[in-house]
């Protein structure tokens, strides 16, 4: 992966080097040097879009969803490079550019957040020790939200004491409604944890030997729910960065094309 | 965990890609095995669609929802597992396309909003306005706005896509108001290239508007200049050529000063030390000075010494020359100049001068000095027109010299009387005596001249004369006539006899007329050097910063074998030495140089030649229209 990764980040330098010193020649021949780093940007910014197209081909055997995904990366970086070469400023004058550089800024800032985020987290979620489709979390929280409730009427009927069903009510039954301690757990917080453990023994000192055992597997499925739980915060996190970042991205797209009709008539 | 769970006989077959998700999954229960339909419409009200075979219905539940259940469909065919339908949910990616759309939906309809709104070319906050301009290209641009320099603004969009296929130069509309001092689309609008391929140049290559406050240039660099000059070099320190022979003393000065002859001979005189200058600020002035340090004038740094020296330098106009006969009627004479009835002499004529006559009138009347008797039979006429109609005759003859007639500047301030009276004397062949002796300058006439007595620096008559002279000197067809212009021209501009000595200070050069004839001009003016349009110098900044003391002679070093004066014997003011050493790069190299002052390529060069605009930023319409509104 790190040889894959090197290999895109040199080619992107030497792509960035080229742009740079045939923006200056042209510069010091009096020419227009925007021509060339737009056209090198216009350039990076549609093979970043491709990697969009791609995952909706997903049957081309055109590299694979990672190679693609290090290339994205880089060619954002990139992107970004030839964005201030370009430009010149960091933040332009006008609104029509200052709308464009706002949507590639953000564009951008999401698209660093969504890779920090898709470097941190699934090691995050591989350390956790299991493994939940995210599609398939309402199931599995639903599944075992009705072993939970199964073993508390057990516990009801067989021990003939409510103790357990009562907390259960109070409090338990709260957390496998659904997925809980959302920013907790994003943030790499123990809330969920700490949580579970001191409400189980909370209740362990009122409940007799028949009804712990109970409260043991309770606390097993409980435990379970919390991993899933961090799943579910992980994977949406995951998911939902590219709410911002795609849409983002379309926008900047479209001002490029604007942008281009401007030169085209106004500069031609 | 069972890790078998996703096995596909034992769970359903979910995708992240389906647009919908099942409704009670969404509200955390469990979710339906089959999931909602392509439609959105909620797919799992029942758990299988019985199949009727052989006229019975079996289940076909799918092994992974549980296999076929116990209580088999109905006797309608309808499944025994019924629940109502659930509301199914957009999934993420669902709802990220829709976003996707929606932003680019709402991009489009700001971009379309904002055109509609700014066809006419107002100033409503357009989307596609590129930035806010300079503040010197804000104000004209007020009423036309982007139309004012983008001809394309406001045509629609017909107009647009002709501008897509049409090569337009904006460089046209820059030099609608700005004008250059050569063809606005050559390098350095100059003809130097004429004939020659170069690349036509463009306003914009350099200029660039939308940044506001300032006008944005492009920083100027040596690579730059390097792209169209063939000396290249690195920078002014490094590879600079070296300046001419004479930089910068090109041009012959047009006052003829002799700074060795002062500084070190005249100025060292005791007689003249207390009025001589301490330093060269005593005679120049330094303040606001730009290329040229000027000097003070004459009434302020020259007139001690000098000024006394111009009321002795006479012009004479007439003077009584010797003649061999009397030609002239007594008669009339006595008529003309109201003189009693005189008895006719009977002596042989003796005549009561032995000069010769004045220069100037042996020029005005085309006669030689040296000869009386052709000159003194037209002499003689003119002294008796004079008797009878004063300055009249000199007036005509003086205007028959010249196309335009000049006699009113040339003769400003003749009294008719005293040119009346010297001629009526002269007529009896008498000297005239004035009544008291000419001090204050003016026409006077003294016993047997007429003169004219400058009165002082810049004088009108005496400069009239001067011009009189070198243009008439020119303008003679006729040889004798050519040899006697220049007699008198040399007379008038000599720098001992000649009329006020103007010609001591003031140069004189050969010029050509537009059509390309020579003549000669005395330069009463100081010149400044302006042909060098594409570089400049401000000595101020320099003064500043060395001090008022010791700044000059850093640079301006004094050549005390320079014949400085000797230059100026010569009307050609192309060959000269001036009384400096001429200045050398290493002056300049000492200060501007790496890591030091800068020394890029526009410190001291003006790409453009003689800037300016063409047209005023506001009509007469539009200054009325101002006008009325501030009122």
């Amino acid at each position: 992966m790190m040889k894959k990764l090197w290999g895109f980040l040199v080619i992107a330098v030497l792509f960035f080097t080229l742009i740079w010193v045939w923006t200056s020649k042209v510069e010091n021949s009096l020419g227009y040097p925007e021509f060339i780093s737009g056209g090198a940007l216009f350039f990076i910014i549609f093979l970043l879009c491709l990697f969009n197209m791609r995952k909706r081909l997903p049957f081309l055997p055109i590299w694979s969803a990672h190679k693609w995904f290090l290339f994205h990366s880089v060619a954002g970086f990139l992107a970004l490079s030839l964005f201030w070469l370009h430009a010149g400023v960091l933040w332009p004058k006008g609104l029509y550019v200052q709308i464009l550089s706002l949507l590639f800024y953000g564009a951008t800032l999401s698209g660093i957040v969504g890779l920090i985020m898709e470097k941190v987290y699934p090691n995050l979620l591989t350390r956790i020790g299991s493994e939940f489709i995210y599609e398939r979390i309402p199931r599995e929280i639903a599944e075992i939200r009705n072993k939970a409730e199964n073993l508390v009427l057990e516990c009801t009927e067989k021990t003939g004491s409510d103790t357990l069903a009562q907390h259960y009510l109070e409090t338990l039954g709260w957390f496998f409604q659904r997925p809980r301690f959302f920013l907790n757990n994003i943030f790499g917080g123990q809330n969920s944890q700490t949580w579970v453990k001191e409400q189980c023994s909370i209740l362990e000192r009122f409940l007799n030997e028949a009804e712990r055992r109970y409260l043991e597997q309770i606390f097993a499925l409980a435990e379970t729910k919390r991993k899933i739980d961090y799943h579910y915060s992980l994977q949406t996190m995951l998911k939902t960065w590219l709410l911002v970042h795609v849409p983002l991205a379309a926008a900047v797209m479209t001002m490029v094309v604007w942008h281009l009709i401007v030169i085209q008539v106004f500069f031609n | 965990m069972d890790d078998s769970r996703f096995s596909h006989d034992k769970s359903p077959y979910e995708r992240p890609n389906f647009p919908y998700r099942c409704g009670r999954g969404a509200l955390w229960r469990t979710p339906c095995f089959k999931g909602p339909k392509i439609d959105g419409s909620c797919g799992g009200t029942q758990d299988c669609e019985p199949f009727l075979s052989k006229g019975r219905w079996s289940c076909r539940r799918e092994k992974r929802f549980g296999g076929a259940c116990k209580e088999g469909p109905g006797p309608n065919g309808e499944c025994s597992w019924q629940r109502p339908p659930c509301a199914p949910r957009k999934t993420l990616r669902s709802i990220r396309g829709q976003i996707s759309f929606l932003a680019v939906a709402v991009i489009i309809a700001l971009l379309a909003t904002s055109q509609a709104l700014n066809l006419d070319g107002g100033r409503f906050v357009s989307i596609s306005d590129a930035g806010p301009l300079s503040s010197s290209h804000e104000k004209f641009t007020e009423t036309e706005g982007c139309a004012s320099c983008h001809s394309v603004y406001g045509k629609g969009p017909v107009g647009w896509v002709k501008a897509v296929f049409t090569q337009e130069d904006i460089s046209v509309s820059c030099v609608s108001c700005h004008s250059f001092g050569g063809p606005d689309s050559m390098p350095h609008n100059n003809n130097f290239l004429k004939g020659q391929d170069f690349r036509k140049t463009e306003c914009i290559m350099c200029h660039r508007e939308h940044s506001g406050g300032r006008m944005s240039t492009k920083k100027s660099s040596a690579e730059q200049c390097n792209t169209c000059h063939k000396n290249k070099f690195e920078s002014f320190s490094n590879g600079h050529p070296e300046y001419p022979e004479k930089y910068p003393y090109f041009n012959r000065n047009s006052i003829k000063f002799d700074h060795g002859s002062h500084l070190n001979k005249h100025f060292e005189n005791p007689k003249f030390t207390e009025k001589a200058p301490a330093s060269c600020i005593g005679c120049h002035q330094v303040t606001l000075s730009d290329r040229e340090v000027r000097p003070l004038a004459f009434e302020s740094i020259c007139v001690d010494c000098h000024g006394s020296q111009i009321q002795k330098k006479d012009l004479v106009l007439l003077r009584l020359p010797e003649f061999m006969q009397n030609f002239i009627d007594g008669e009339a004479l006595t008529q003309s100049c109201n003189f009693p009835d005189q008895e006719k002499s009977e002596e042989e004529f003796l005549s009561v001068s032995t000069e010769m006559p004045a220069l100037v009138s042996t020029f005005l009347l085309n006669v030689p000095e040296d000869d009386p008797e052709i000159y003194e039979r037209p002499l003689q006429e003119l002294i008796s027109a004079m008797a009878e109609e004063s300055a009249l005759p000199v007036e005509d003859l003086i205007n028959s010299k010249t196309e335009i007639p000049q006699a009113d500047k040339l003769l400003m301030g003749m009294n008719p009387e005293v040119l009346k009276r010297a001629a009526c004397s002269w007529g009896l062949n008498l000297e005239y005596e004035p009544p008291a002796e000419a001090k204050f300058g003016g026409w006077y006439a003294d016993m047997l001249e007429v003169r004219y007595k400058p009165t002082g620096h810049r004088d009108p008559v005496a400069k009239s004369w001067v011009e009189f002279a070198l243009a008439a000197s020119t303008h003679q067809e006729d040889e004798d006539n050519a040899a006697r212009a220049i007699a008198m021209r040399d007379q008038v501009i000599s720098e001992k006899e000649g009329v006020g000595g103007c010609v001591k200070c003031h140069a004189v050069s050969e010029t050509k007329t537009p059509e390309g004839k020579k003549k000669l001009e005395i330069e009463w003016h100081y010149k400044d050097v302006n042909n060098r349009p594409h570089s400049k110098y401000s000595h101020s900044n320099h003064i500043e910063i060395m001090g008022k003391k010791r700044s000059c002679s850093n640079c301006h070093i004094l050549d005390g074998k320079a014949e400085y004066m000797l230059s100026f014997k010569s009307f050609d003011s192309t060959k000269w030495s001036s009384n400096f050493k001429s200045i050398k790069r290493k002056a300049c190299v000492q200060c501007h140089a790496e890591s030091q002052i800068k020394h890029d390529c526009q410190t001291c060069h003006v790409y453009h030649l003689n800037p300016g605009f063409k047209k005023k930023m506001f009509s007469e319409k539009k200054q009325n229209e101002k006008f009325k509104n501030d009122v």
